[in-house]
């Protein structure tokens, strides 16, 4: 389509055009600063004001032209607008008869336009669609606000900031395809625009506009050639970068800089693409004490001590754990889970580092190594068809509770859900109390609903509330989610089962399934590790296990107690004791710690990484990967596990991941 | 205190509270009087056993379920108090600056106390007062800390709405910028070079003073992983003494161990510089 004039004194026709029965969105100057905001007139937009950006620094100054886009960019991009800080994803009510009941609370925003996204803003929308819309769950707050972002007019960045570096990051400065309707160029005498969409096209014909005159074309070419070169500092090849900086793990430039960085969290704040958040129970006390609240999502820093924190443990203790979790994920596992680079270039993490941290020098100086031996996996291409995801719990029943130990209990639940197969999870709530991932022990399926039996230790406030549950009572239940056991790669082949205390939970639908198909499965051998005799998951349905012929079960505790007879020790020097059959494989659970020499010993028993499976339980907040709570390099674990090939976790055990 | 389903507690046997105070102004007790619509509730589901604030009921000395102790401790009679108050308590909650970090009358810490008195009050041997004012933790153990000068009321809410329900209270140690992006703030730091503690101190307060354009105090104390040092250089690059960075570090919670360490290290930093080297004394 061929290019039109604007000239300067027509602008107020855009403004007008734009925000017919429309909100519109774009620059203006708010606290010493050029922000994303509702644009009434003309007069909103920041003419005549640029910036001067630094790490570290920020600073508005007057330009000697009355261009109204003659800055870079600010604070604030569209996430803001799209992925609010704080939203509600749904009221919950617990009444006094132990009933529950929850509500999606999805927004209905209203029609907005754009003026004025940079390119890079546009490419940072393209990569946070990735993770909300793209991926094999489609979130509909997102997407409703996604929708509603009717009409966007792109401008040109002609005048990129020092911290710039979109050409190296290949998102901009020029816009490209159709991420915008319309694209402007600006030029001191107006806008050399140009439609890229049917709307931008209808709003083209709309507006004042005349040919575009030849020395027209030239400036606005001339100042985006000058931007180009600009934006390309040459300081960060992209090619290949994660790779060579999951190569760099243990270079020293990571104590240097965490000496620096204050985990503040301002550069993922401020970056248009982290995504990252957490969910909590919100809404008045009042309403709380009557049984009813609200879950909220929160935007949340992977520099926060409890980002990655598990019951008992965060593996990402330091500074230093968190700066090395952010860079290479943003710049390097970014690309293997989401098929995208996390960086579009924009800068702002450098200039709003309250402590001058500037990433393209860092990741320079830690990406100038080998390329990495760490396998990083291909992305999921963009799901054609992502099933809708409100992240709302249905009510389930409690048909019964079985005690298991003193503090692990099993609930048989009545869910109207699909059946989770071995070794899925679901997401089970309380209003008022909170959500917690828990495994599913145990189904059997029946016309209309599921029987779902779920093993739950009670640790913290959540799992306590959840075993304080009486029969008759309900609660809220999501899922099943997750990659389960994969038991069609054992058909055949001898089966190896290692579980460590209420790990033997998350195991037991497979071992069920193990031990009625003696055909398929003829030799399967059962290694339980407990601390103490009382600490034993099951016994009595062992019991019928181990009148198989197939099966073999041994036991061991920790700590014996006066009558015991069996094995004493951990489970890992009953597995070297053990003899393994030939071509076995394997699958394990239990503690992280436990499943890391576990896997060590099944490895001294000739069972490879490639034939062993094992189940992690990282911090899955979401469960469906919006959240980005379990990351463990390149794997969502909620999304891409809980079940990984052990092959495919190089990183398991490596301190700060 | 848990109960389950919640709707039951107020059949049940309410928890007992009690709200104390040591050294202080009593602004964090005011706080919770002026949650207003959310106090009423609040204490119909509890017994308020003794609350001079807010009540003249007499303490009936028996066992307390929670119990919010405001101030520092800073004489004798003090100590002896908050130890009577950890016996009968099972769950204790420190609130505000003072109880959790020394407060502003740490600020006499490490001086001759005896030279204080004598230069504040007319007749300093009616004061009867320990050398330092230190926070309840040196003393007894405490189950849950709200931070602040004073403390927010949206975390005093959340704290007690999440015992009486019995879940973990929502009161995340992250850092004031967090809190300060959430709320669509321009960096002050950045934006216009206003010294801010934001970066290390413990968020709570919703970014309060850059809400304003004021940089942080650090009244909420440190955050887990604060990096001091770093802020203390930035303040040094901006020209500042190591007697102003320490004041920074000193002024609310300069009994927290990561804010009284800059703050050393600051000082010594000036003496470094000043004293001069044996060769060039006369």
């Amino acid at each position: 389509m061929s290019a039109r004039f604007l000239p300067r004194e027509s602008l107020p026709a855009l403004v007008a055009a734009l925000r017919d029965g429309r909100r519109l969105l774009g620059p203006r100057v708010r606290d010493g600063a050029i922000t994303f905001g509702e644009l009434e007139h003309v007069e909103d937009l920041p003419i005549g004001v640029g910036d001067e950006q630094s790490p570290g620094r920020y600073r508005l100054r007057a330009r000697a032209d009355e261009r109204a886009f003659g800055y870079a960019v600010g604070p604030t991009s569209l996430k803001e607008t799209l992925f609010p800080p704080r939203e509600t994803l749904f009221r919950a009510e617990r009444r006094a008869d132990g009933k529950v009941g929850f509500v999606a609370v999805v927004p209905k925003p209203e029609a907005t336009a754009v003026l004025g996204a940079r390119a890079c803003e546009l490419a940072a929308i393209g990569v946070q669609d990735r993770v909300f819309v793209q991926g094999a769950a489609s979130e509909p707050r997102y997407r409703a606000r996604r929708d509603a972002l009717q009409l966007v007019v792109a401008v040109q960045c002609t005048s990129p900031a020092a911290t710039c570096f979109c050409g190296d990051a290949g998102t901009g400065p020029r816009v490209y395809g159709d991420a915008a309707d319309l694209i402007a160029t600006e030029i001191d005498a107006g806008l050399v625009l140009e439609a890229r969409t049917e709307e931008g096209a209808q709003l083209l014909d709309r507006l004042p506009t005349r040919a575009v005159a030849d020395d027209e074309r030239v400036e606005a070419e001339r100042d985006l050639d000058a931007a180009t070169t600009k934006t390309h500092t040459g300081r960060l090849a992209i090619e290949g970068l994660p790779e060579r900086l999951f190569a760099a793990l243990d270079h020293a430039r990571w104590d240097e800089v965490a000496a620096r960085c204050l985990a503040c969290g301002n550069c993922t704040s401020v970056c248009p693409t982290c995504f990252c958040s957490h969910a909590e129970e919100a809404g008045a006390t009042a309403g709380a004490l009557e049984g009813r609240s609200e879950r909220e999502r929160v935007w949340e820093s992977c520099f926060s001590s409890e980002h990655g924190a598990m019951h008992g443990a965060n593996p990402r203790a330091t500074t230093k754990d968190r700066y090395r979790q952010w860079l290479t994920h943003k710049l390097g596992s970014w690309v293997a889970q989401l098929g995208t680079s996390g960086c579009v270039g924009c800068g702002r993490c450098t200039t709003w580092c309250p402590a001058g941290i500037d990433l393209v020098e860092e990741a320079r100086a830690l990406g100038d190594g080998q390329v990495s031996a760490v396998a990083l996996p291909d992305a999921p291409p963009p799901c054609e068809t992502p099933r809708d995801e409100d992240l709302v719990p249905r009510a389930a029943e409690v048909l019964a509770i079985t005690a298991e130990t003193s503090d692990v209990v099993t609930l048989h639940v009545r869910d109207h859900g699909v059946a989770a197969e071995p070794g899925q999870f679901l997401q089970l709530s309380l209003p008022t109390i909170g959500e917690a991932p828990i495994s599913v022990s145990g189904v059997s399926r029946a016309e209309g609903f599921v029987d779902v039996e779920l093993t739950i230790r009670g640790v913290g406030a959540t799992t306590r509330a959840l075993t304080a549950l009486e029969a008759g009572m309900e609660l809220g239940v999501r899922g099943p989610y997750g990659r389960g056991w994969p038991l069609a790669a054992l058909e055949g082949a001898p089966v190896v089962i290692v579980a460590g205390g209420v790990g033997l939970a998350p195991l037991r639908g497979a071992i069920r399934a193990l031990v009625e198909a003696p055909d398929r499965f003829p030799d399967v051998r059962l290694f339980v590790g407990a601390r103490t005799p009382e600490d034993l998951l099951y016994p009595r349905e062992m019991i019928t296990w181990l009148e198989r012929s197939h099966v073999k079960l041994t036991v061991t505790v920790d700590h014996a107690s006066p009558g015991w007879r069996g094995h004493v020790g951990v489970v890992t020097r009953l597995l070297r004791r053990s003899a393994i059959p030939e071509g076995a494989r394997a699958l394990v659970c239990g503690p992280e710690i436990m499943m890391r020499f576990t896997s060590d010993a099944l490895v001294a028993a000739g069972v490879t990484h490639d034939r062993q499976w094992l189940t992690m339980e990282r911090h899955m907040k979401c469960a469906v990967g919006f959240c980005g709570r379990c990351q463990m390099g390149p794997h969502l674990v909620c999304r891409d596990g809980p079940v990984f090939r052990r092959d495919e976790l190089a990183l398991l055990g490596r301190e700060g991941f | 205190m848990h109960t389950s389903p919640p709707t039951s507690a107020a059949k049940s046997k309410r928890p007992r509270l009690g709200v104390v105070k040591l050294a202080s102004c009593d602004g964090c007790q005011l706080q919770l009087l002026s949650c207003e619509d959310e106090l009423l509730p609040l204490a119909g589901a509890v017994e308020i056993v003794t609350f001079a604030e807010a009540t003249s009921r007499r303490d009936d000395g028996g066992p307390l379920d929670v119990v919010l102790v405001e101030g520092s401790v800073s004489t004798n009679e003090q100590l002896a108090h908050l130890r009577s108050v950890r016996a009968r308590a099972k769950t204790l909650v420190t609130i505000g600056a003072c109880a959790t970090a020394g407060g502003i009358q740490a600020l006499r810490n490490g001086r001759d106390v005896k030279e204080m008195l004598r230069v504040v009050y007319a007749r300093p041997e009616y004061v009867d007062t320990l050398a330092d004012a230190t926070p309840v933790a040196a003393h007894v153990r405490v189950d849950h800390e709200l931070r602040g000068c004073p403390i927010a009321k949206g975390q005093l809410l959340e704290l007690l709405t999440a015992l009486l329900l019995g879940r973990r209270p929502e009161l995340r140690d992250e850092s004031v910028c967090v809190e300060c992006k959430r709320a669509g703030n321009v960096c002050v730091m950045v934006a216009s070079d206003t010294p801010c503690l934001g970066p290390i101190t413990h968020g709570g307060c919703g970014a309060l003073c850059p809400s304003f354009a004021r940089g942080c105090y650090g009244c909420f104390g440190p955050k887990e992983q604060a990096n001091t040092a770093s802020v203390a250089s930035l303040l040094r690059a901006r020209g500042e003494s190591g007697a102003e960075i320490a004041r920074r570090f000193r002024s609310f919670t300069g009994e927290a161990e990561a804010f009284a360490r800059e703050a050393k290290r600051a000082l010594e930093h000036d003496r470094e510089r000043v004293e001069p080297t044996p060769e060039e004394e006369p």
